[in-house]
């Protein structure tokens, strides 16, 4: 059993929202995530170039990152399927103590900041590890106590997603929201939990020499180990985007009540009726709602 | 006037997130370089490394072939990394000589210590292979090796019970003069596709791929597959190898598994 906190001033109720595993494994794949995409760029960096198939022939690559001089000003670019973007300043060159320098990160997106492949490898398999025993704690954890199912993304939440779209613009004044996650919420941490997550090991994984002598069907599975990097690196965007993104929403989504769910695992939800008419809401009838509910979310965390 | 002040107001505030960020951003680096630098993290990391050895072997049915591609699937160059080849005056003249005087020492914890020319080598039962070879920085290049399986050269010196690695004496040296060298444990030592390679492409090894005889060791990233091989030493441990890591960028702070 939790320890009920005191009852908040706020209008709402407080509700379990987060068990402990899930909060320790939050933690834990967070750092893992920011180290894995600042020491993946590190080793990105050893060979700035992206193929599609098994093999890397120099000419083939559908994107690089490179410095070129011309009239001794040295200018970092992104190549995309032959089409070059300036980007000096960012990527490409790098201003060093003696004068500018080919890197495709920079630094201070790098783990480490100077250049180290051996290095970043550590950290990168380090943390690989810690992320996908996390995630498997995590999974096996929610999948027994039922957690997952309150934000699996069905089709049913599929048909409120504009009108969720809608409310986050501003266009709609009500939101379609049932249940602790609504549907826009539903389909990021199911994306993240069954396509993201288990793509971008997979994808690490067949890069592997050994693991694609034990599973020849690895590598084949993304179009060869050349794709599987690319997938790799194209998928730690998609991780990237996702934890903005999520910032952005803990942010501007209360983020004190946001951290303590993620803390302590208590949640001040608001009842909708609240938010929706604040002057006409009387507040008993609101409480009376909301410690029923109350309870019923407590008994089922619990259970 | 007040227009001025305002956008001075919003400079100051953007001035501001930018050096609290850079702040933050230069500290974050600083951290990240000193716990690189810090031999307890490294140590903690290291255990990565095992944890990595001990699952993919377990995954990995014994003697399990890497995928065979077929002769369409060759690139055009295989590319060539790491030192330069080597410049003494015994390389080259015997290079040009078609390697009459080179020879492979084997020596160690060995019961009959050899020494084979490369027509020996050439001699002995050979095995092919078209294989993908991964290099450390990311790249990739398919390959059509020929060569002398290592446990061919197993069976004929016999190692004592003691030995656990064998380890690759190279010709190539850095701009320091340090001599190339790698090590592999018996269990990959005696994989069907660890061969000792004398032929790229159908064609004798070239120097840039580390004529006359190179490792391939095919569940391992490149720099373990040592060039420019002038002999074997089978060993129990590797602490008395270069600095004790088992390999040239091995001393340097790589993996000495370099399955992954």
């Amino acid at each position: 059993m939790a320890e009920r906190p005191a009852k908040s001033p706020i209008a709402g109720h407080l509700v379990y929202r987060h068990n402990r595993i899930t909060r320790l494994t939050h933690w834990i794949s967070g750092l893992a995530l920011i180290i894995l995409f600042m020491s993946g760029l590190q080793i990105f960096n050893a060979h700035p170039y992206l193929y599609w198939g098994s093999t890397s022939d120099p000419d083939k690559a559908f994107l690089s990152i490179a410095a070129s001089q011309d009239d001794g000003d040295v200018r970092g670019f992104v190549d995309l399927y032959g089409r070059k973007i300036d980007t000096t300043g960012f990527l490409g060159v790098q201003q060093g103590v003696f004068g500018p320098f080919a890197r495709a990160f920079p630094s201070w997106l790098t783990v480490p900041g100077y250049y180290s492949l051996a290095a970043g490898r550590r950290w990168h398999f380090f943390f690989g590890w810690l992320f996908a025993i996390s995630g498997v704690v995590y999974l096996i954890y929610n999948l027994a106590v039922g957690h997952i199912r309150k934000f699996l993304f069905t089709l049913r939440d599929a048909k409120s997603v504009p009108a969720m779209t809608a409310y986050y613009l501003h266009i709609r004044k009500t939101s379609p929201q049932q249940g602790e996650y609504n549907p826009l919420q539903k389909m990021a941490y199911t994306g993240v939990f069954v396509i993201l997550a288990p793509l971008i090991l997979l994808s690490g994984m067949a890069m592997s020499p050994q693991l694609n002598i034990a599973f020849h069907w690895l590598p084949a599975l993304f179009g060869g180990r050349q794709s599987a990097r690319t997938v790799h690196f194209i998928l730690a965007f998609g991780f990237l985007f996702f934890v903005l993104g999520h910032v952005l929403m803990v942010l501007t989504q209360g983020f004190l009540n946001n951290m303590r769910s993620m803390t302590s695992g208590w949640y001040n939800e608001k009842v909708p009726v609240v938010i929706e008419s604040t002057a006409q809401a009387s507040p008993p009838e609101a409480a009376a709602v909301s410690s029923k509910q109350e309870a019923e979310k407590i008994n089922e965390a619990e259970s | 006037m007040k227009l001025n002040r305002k956008l001075s107001r919003r400079n100051l505030l953007i001035g501001g997130l930018q050096a609290a960020s850079l702040v933050v951003l230069s500290g974050c680096e600083k951290m990240f370089d000193s716990l690189s630098q810090n031999k307890n993290v490294q140590s903690l990391l290291e255990l990565a490394e095992n944890g990595s050895r001990r699952a993919q072997r377990l995954l990995t049915r014994r003697n399990k072939l890497a995928k065979e591609f077929e002769a369409k699937d060759i690139s055009p160059k295989f590319r060539a990394n790491g030192n330069p080849p080597p410049i003494t005056m015994d390389y080259t003249t015997d290079a040009q000589n078609h390697w009459t005087r080179w020879r492979l020492e084997v020596s160690g914890l060995v019961k009959q210590p050899a020494s084979f020319s490369l027509a020996d080598l050439q001699a002995m039962p050979s095995r092919t292979q078209i294989t993908r070879h991964d290099c450390v920085e990311g790249w990739s290049v398919i390959g059509k090796w020929k060569g002398v399986r290592l446990e061919e050269i197993i069976n004929r010196v016999q190692p004592a019970t003691d030995a656990r690695y064998v380890v690759f004496r190279c010709m190539d040296t850095d701009s320091d003069g340090v001599n190339y060298f790698e090590s592999i444990d018996m269990i990959d030592a005696v994989h069907p596709q660890t061969i000792l390679a004398y032929e790229l492409n159908d064609r004798p090894l070239p120097i840039d791929n580390g004529a006359p005889l190179r490792l391939r060791v095919e569940n391992q990233l490149g720099y373990k597959h040592a060039k420019y091989i002038r002999a074997l030493e089978f060993v129990s441990s590797l602490d008395k190898i270069g600095q004790g890591k088992g390999g040239y960028w091995e001393d340097q702070g790589y993996e000495w598994y370099a399955g992954i």
